[in-house]
């Protein structure tokens, strides 16, 4: 690896403090998994110094508060997949973190980490953006909280400003127990970049789609939401030939590319069948009172 | 700002007290060594007589270091003063190089040799045909192709050294499709008329007149791609010179004998002067058989003065080393209306890369069994091997048996799709018998595919499946 | 930079640049050469050493954000007791065989046994995802760990692990 400078920040606020410092030449290191992957084989120069926030244990952590599920920005993918209450309130959640990598890198990167190199084939991205997620970003005047679609802007790009720093990620209230399912296609069942994953979401209403959400990675230069879909399925009885319709919508809302993984046309096939497939996961997870309300 | 670079505010070290461990707390386990196989009898049968090893349970020797972490592999080994070359990658699969300017190179703090093309005494080597560079002086045939190689002191400095290394390139032509490079009017590799090193044929019989008396006749066309041995262990080695002007070179080779030879040939120096200690080797499938950039090395510990280790990244691996042959295979096969093939022809195609490495041996051995453990009374099989501007095909297990299997096997599938005949019953049919002839006029002996078949038949089922 | 942190049971610290990974410090600066460098970007787990309980890619952690920490590298398993049981079985199945991923899959299982003392084979095959071999096929290493979690909760922890002391 190229030489560069190493500062570690105490706490969020030492962070901030640090990427004011140091600025444009500053890198953040959070769980470290891309950013030294990055760091070893790039042409490019390297950071001036790195920003090493994994020691601020006011990023970390899981909790129910007021807001919704908060999950720090350096939580772990190991410690979402082992999260009791993740499980209780969003476990998509864990079905995204435990397709993350492999064990060894699931215990170092974070969620932050994921969101945050943007890459279009993230595994956190389309389960938080079908659960409406918020992003909480602190900056030199303060705290914003944003919608977490409004992070991506282009693949590797954020709506970050130099010297902002993403703290946590807010699953709002209204949307924990909302019947969710994530899906993924890779090349190999282990440590495998999704070819194409997705993320759908439902409450349902005397038998009808209510608030569908649905959300693609893959497939578009960010993680996208698919709102002709979720048009379409509003208010819609449910029923398995929807889903499939849904995910057929989807496939046309999808913009994939051709690489050395895929085609566009299979990645748009895969849409369709990950879509219903999403869908049918999230209906088997409404509970029986809500199945029956919905019959 | 010093300070700010340092882990927090913190003063600790390690006290002295921590390092001095007693005698109880020293971890290598007293417990036996692995058991291995006995001694008496003697585990080498006499003629006619079966080996006593059969049946015996054996551990592998090795395997406790393994498990312990203590087994040596070459880039455990380090040696005093010890440097780390890197070697700069073309990044372009054919070009001319018109220039390199190494003196940025050469300026740079730690910076001990840097190494050009034409300062290697016979900048060739090969296992058969001789016409691989070890550096490219001056044509890049891969983008794998080595340009230049720097020692330096550390890994770090080397690699930035290369960075540093600018190189002007005039494009060539490529090709990059064995198919395509078959054309008269493709871009040769190697110059001359053709793209073609290696060529094989093999007749049995009269193959017209078995397609002639045929109640089928089956074409059908087969590829298999290129594959990376991918060992887990990279391509590395160290050279060391001894004040005798010896040379050691450390590698984690399978062929210890081959590359004496090629240090040799390259280096000008007698082989009686080489040393090459095989280190323990972290996985090879064949792709360690041969030199890789030891000759590099061993001249820039020369120049440097110093022993010299240069390890290849895992990038290096895939384009620098060497890969499975890609295969086109045409296959005609005619057989009687009971299933027995009567007469077979064989085209295959073998993407060699850009340079020959084992590929002679790899097409032999792919036209020799390409018939399969079938008897055939008539064939006619061709084979050639040529040149793209694509990472070098060389050794990989089975030397081209693999890719020959997949295209013979399917089209076994299919023919007895087509008759309608059991997969299994078809084979059977045609299996090698003793006194069978092979394609190669062979006569075999011992034959034991039936009663192999019969055996793993039973052992998978095969009754139930369908 | 000075960084300080428990190996094995002991503290070592070194004075290294900040962009030295935790593969390296290890290998290079305490000679602790088990974790091995297979592909140098967190994809083959042959560097993989356990950090605080967890399995992790050397590869992918600066030493820097090791400081503190207490890790267990492959010397630290066995004691003058005895090899630990994973070793054990691994010799005794035959389950390395170019041993290059050794070091790294028996960390691996230590941790996934650490934290789920019977997992079932699918709990095996997730834990090893990251863990390539290409001698092996898995079957025989799959096998020791169902072989080594038994001799594990059934023994007496007979043979303590280093860091336990």
């Amino acid at each position: 690896m190229k030489p560069f400078g190493y500062v570690a920040a105490k706490d969020s606020e030492h962070a901030v403090a640090l990427l004011a410092e140091y600025g444009q030449g500053a890198k953040v290191l959070a769980g470290g998994t891309d950013l030294l992957a990055d760091m070893k084989f790039t042409p490019h120069p390297p950071p001036e110094v790195v920003v090493d926030i994994s020691r601020a244990a006011d990023l970390k952590g899981i909790a129910l508060t007021d807001a919704g599920l908060r999950i720090g920005a350096l939580t772990t993918h190991s410690e979402i997949v082992h999260s009791a209450v993740v499980h209780q309130v969003a476990p998509a959640l864990a079905d995204a973190a435990v397709v993350i990598g492999a064990v060894q890198t699931r215990n170092l990167g974070t969620i932050g980490g994921n969101l945050m190199t943007c890459v279009p084939s993230m595994d956190s991205g389309p389960t938080l953006l079908a659960f409406e997620a918020l992003v909480t970003i602190a900056g030199p005047s303060g705290r914003r909280t944003i919608p977490l679609s409004d992070l991506f802007v282009a693949p590797r790009k954020t709506s970050l400003a130099v010297g902002e720093l993403l703290v946590e990620v807010i699953v709002p209230k209204a949307n924990l127990y909302k019947p969710t399912a994530f899906q993924k296609f890779g090349l190999r069942k282990g440590q495998a970049l999704a070819l194409v994953n997705a993320a759908a979401s439902f409450w349902t209403s005397e038998g009808l789609f209510s608030e569908p959400r649905i959300a693609l990675g893959a497939v578009a230069p960010t993680v996208i939401r698919a709102p002709k879909a979720e048009a379409y399925l509003s208010g819609r009885p449910v029923s398995e030939e929807a889903m499939a319709e849904a995910g057929r919508i989807a496939a046309t809302e999808a913009k994939p590319i051709t690489d050395f993984r895929a085609s566009a046309d299979y990645r748009r096939d895969l849409v369709a069948v990950l879509v219903k497939r999403a869908l049918a996961g999230a209906w088997d997870r409404a509970t029986p009172n809500q199945k029956e309300l919905a019959s | 700002m010093a300070e700010d670079l340092d882990v927090l505010d913190k003063t600790r070290i390690a006290p002295v007290d921590s390092l001095r461990r007693a005698d109880e707390d020293l971890r290598l386990p007293v417990v036996a060594r692995p058991s291995t196989l006995p001694l008496e009898p003697p585990l080498v049968p006499q003629v006619g007589e079966q080996t006593h090893a059969v049946g015996l349970r054996a551990q592998r020797p090795d395997s406790r270091d393994h498990g312990l972490g203590l087994t040596r592999y070459i880039d455990d080994i380090a040696l005093p003063g010890m440097l780390y070359a890197r070697i700069k990658r073309a990044g372009v699969a054919s070009a001319r190089i018109k220039s390199i300017d190494i003196s940025a190179a050469e300026a740079m703090p730690g910076v001990m040799a840097v190494l050009l093309g034409r300062e290697i005494p016979t900048n060739l080597f090969g296992t058969s045909i001789v016409d691989q560079p070890l550096l490219a002086d001056p044509i890049v045939r891969q983008a794998g192709d080595g340009v230049a190689a720097v020692a330096a002191v550390t890994e770090q400095i080397a690699q930035a050294a290369c960075d540093a290394i600018k190189v002007e390139y005039e494009p060539l032509p490529g090709v990059y499709d064995a198919i395509e490079a078959l054309k008269p009017e493709s871009h040769k590799v190697h110059g001359g008329d053709t793209n073609v090193y290696a060529k094989k044929v093999i007749r049995q019989g009269d193959v017209e007149r078995g397609f002639a008396e045929s109640y089928r006749i089956y074409e059908d066309e087969y590829y298999t791609p290129g594959i990376e041995h991918a060992p887990m262990e990279p391509f590395t080695s160290i050279a060391d010179w001894d004040s005798n002007g010896r040379l050691t070179v450390y590698a984690s080779i399978g062929r210890i004998t081959l590359a004496r030879v090629d240090l040799s040939k390259t280096l000008h120096v007698p082989i009686s002067r080489i040393r090459v200690i095989g280190t323990i080797v972290g996985g090879n499938f064949g792709g360690k058989n041969e030199i890789r950039h030891e000759p590099v090395l061993a001249l820039l510990a020369k120049k440097a003065g110093r022993p010299v280790k240069g390890r290849f990244t895992r990038v290096e691996e895939f384009v620098a080393s060497t890969i499975r042959h890609a295969f086109f295979m045409k296959y005609k096969t005619g057989v009687s209306k009971d299933g027995k093939i009567l007469a077979r022809q064989i085209r295959m195609i073998l993407d060699g890369g850009a340079y020959c490495s084992f590929s002679e041996t790899t097409l032999g051995k792919a036209c020799i069994l390409s018939t399969g453990p079938y008897h055939v009374p008539n064939s006619f099989i061709e084979g050639y091997v040529v040149y793209t501007n694509k990472t070098t095909a060389g050794s990989m297990r089975g030397f081209g048996a693999p890719q020959v299997c997949f295209a013979y096997e399917s089209q076994m599938d299919d023919i007895a799709r087509d008759l309608k005949i059991d997969p299994l019953e078809l084979r059977m049919k045609n299996f090698f018998r003793d006194g069978s002839m092979t394609a190669t006029g062979q006569v075999l002996h011992s034959v034991k595919v039936i009663e192999s078949m019969q055996n793993a038949v039973k052992k998978f089922g095969w009754e139930t499946q369908s | 930079m000075n960084v300080t942190l428990t190996v094995n049971g002991e503290i070592r610290s070194a004075s290294v640049p900040p962009e030295t990974t935790l593969l390296v410090f290890l290998r290079e600066h305490l000679l602790l050469t088990g974790a091995k460098t297979g592909c140098d970007i967190g994809d083959c787990g042959a560097c993989t050493v356990i950090v605080d309980g967890k399995a992790v890619n050397a590869c992918l952690m600066l030493a820097a954000q090791a400081d503190g920490r207490a890790v267990t590298t492959i010397e630290g398993l066995a004691t003058r007791e005895g090899l630990h049981p994973l070793q054990k079985v691994f010799e005794e199945t035959g389950a390395l065989q170019c041993g290059f991923c050794g070091p790294g899959v028996i960390l691996t299982s230590k941790a996934l046994l650490d934290e789920n003392p019977d997992p079932t084979t699918e709990e095996i095959r997730t834990a090893l995802a990251g863990n390539l071999c290409r001698c092996t096929g898995y079957v025989k290493m799959i096998d020791g760990i169902h072989e080594a979690a038994k001799m594990m909760q059934s023994a007496t922890p007979a043979l303590p692990a280093p860091e336990q002391r």
